[in-house]
């Protein structure tokens, strides 16, 4: 059925077989997401992908992003007057949150760091990666990722 | 320059004949050596064909099906890695898109144009001549096909050696190794079977697709930093080297993005890693290497500074010693 749906995208189907597999995409999950996964390689390939790649996750990370609203909702209907109180307090609180984590931010970085790695035992392949996938000329990249000399390395 | 030399070894010439027959040998190969490699470059790119190449590192090795064609709408490539994890790689131009498997997922990647093998070679000589000296070093059989040797030997020791096999009839690339200052082969890439390709179709410019995965694209990418919200440089750049770019890289496992610089003397690449130390986080220090890849770790005025690169241990090291921040406080 999947092979199906890669002569459809790629013309190559009978208009017999086009409906039936129409029919068969509505009633199965799989079959769809194969649909679009296909659209999507194109897509990518054809250099378009800004239009269609992941949504869902774009918006669920946008909305991650979002600060959370920490007034209840229902004080939303009430007039602006009495909110004034809620709204200070909670400016006052943020304030004082904010102060407190300053103070400790400037303790924490004034703190000398306590102990060390040596490369030689843990490879930072973290890095390895990001160095691979930058430079100009390496075939490492995708052939042999860091991920995988680390995990060959002792 | 070459020029003088040459007028000093035309006199000697006069006097001794046939001494001067062979250093004129000598300063003809050095040409003839570059030209070649500069014809490796250009058929890299223009020539349609497929092959396997094998990729070797210290004990690992892999296997890559090529597949390039230069048609009238430019380059396009596909490479498939044979052994494990069956990663793929399109390429059409400079455009480059990477199919990884992940557990359940796909991984899309999509890259800015790598010099990738057999084009590893760029496409201006001029830089490499300033670090390297290229020779003929005779010619040898490699995958089926015979090849001329030519050995590119450093004028430093900020950078390795590398021998190239190039294709006598087509100018093809055919092998690559890179070589420590005592001539030990570190990494190599060469072809084990190589055929032209005739025709235009792209039919085969597809990756395999796997139904029982989601693919997902890979949104990390490094973002360009500008030079003003950087504050440290690298104080004296080995001869050769240049700054290639700079950017702010997702690095696993960190919050935030670090700074990373790429420099390259046109082979040879190293990336300079600088964050501030965050608290609690121990300092990595010291230096290792793997295959080719030298590491480099040190802690500079509050930062982590962590130099990478495929070049010797002294390269890294001279590239760490010379981090300097603008702002000294």
């Amino acid at each position: 059925m999947k092979e199906k749906i890669s002569a459809l995208i790629d013309n190559d189907l009978t208009l017999d077989d086009v409906e039936y597999l129409m029919k068969a995409m509505k009633a199965n999950q799989d079959l769809a997401s194969s649909w679009s996964t296909y659209h999507l390689i194109g897509d990518v390939l054809r250099g378009n992908d800004l239009l269609r790649h992941d949504v869902t996750a774009n918006v669920m990370r946008e909305i991650a992003k979002q600060p959370t609203v920490l007034a209840p909702k229902a004080s939303l209907n009430k007039k602006l007057n009495d909110n004034k109180p809620v709204v200070w307090s909670i400016a006052a609180s943020v304030a004082a949150v904010f102060f407190v984590g300053l103070v400790v931010l400037k303790n924490q970085s004034l703190e000398s760091n306590v102990g060390s790695i040596e490369i030689a035992q843990v490879l930072p392949s973290e890095y390895l990666r990001a160095h691979q996938s930058m430079s100009p000329s390496n075939a490492a990249y995708f052939i042999q990722p860091a991920s995988f000399v680390s995990a060959n390395y002792e | 320059m070459y020029k003088l030399m040459f007028r000093k070894y035309f006199l000697i010439n006069l006097l001794l004949g046939f001494l001067s027959a062979a250093s004129v040998t000598a300063f003809a190969s050095q040409d003839d050596a570059w030209v070649l490699l500069q014809k490796a470059s250009q058929a890299a790119r223009e020539l349609s064909y497929k092959g396997v190449f094998v990729y070797q590192s210290g004990t690992t090795s892999k296997s890559v099906q090529l597949t390039h064609m230069n048609s009238g709408q430019g380059e396009f490539a596909r490479m498939v890695v044979l052994d494990g994890a069956p990663r793929e790689v399109l390429s059409q131009g400079s455009e480059v898109v990477i199919f990884s498997p992940k557990n359940e997922k796909i991984m899309i990647e999509k890259k800015r144009g790598q010099n990738m093998f057999p084009a590893l070679l760029p496409g201006n000589m001029d830089a490499l001549k300033v670090s390297y000296q290229a020779l003929i070093n005779g010619s040898e059989r490699i995958g089926g096909r015979d090849a001329m040797v030519v050995n590119l030997s450093p004028k430093d020791q900020m950078r390795y050696g590398y021998r190239f096999w190039v294709d006598k009839e087509f100018g093809l690339l055919l092998k690559v190794t890179t070589m420590n200052q005592r001539g030990d082969s570190l990494e190599q890439i060469g072809f084990s079977q190589l055929t032209l390709m005739e025709g235009q179709s792209l039919d085969w410019y597809k990756p395999k697709f796997d139904p029982t995965k989601s693919y997902v694209m890979d949104l990390d990418s490094p973002a360009k930093a500008n030079t003003s919200e950087i504050d440290w440089d690298i104080a004296q750049l080995p001869s050769g080297y240049r700054k290639v770019d700079q950017v702010k890289q997702p690095v696993q496992g960190k919050a935030l993005p670090v700074t990373q610089m790429i420099f390259s003397d046109g082979l040879a690449s190293i990336s300079v890693f600088i964050e501030p130390m965050a608290k609690g986080s121990k300092a990595k220090v010291g230096h290792t290497a793997v295959g080719a890849t030298n590491f480099y770790a040190s802690i500079n005025e509050g930062h982590q500074v962590m130099v990478i690169g495929e070049v010797p241990e002294a390269a890294v090291t001279q590239f760490a010693n010379s981090v300097s921040f603008k702002n000294k406080k």
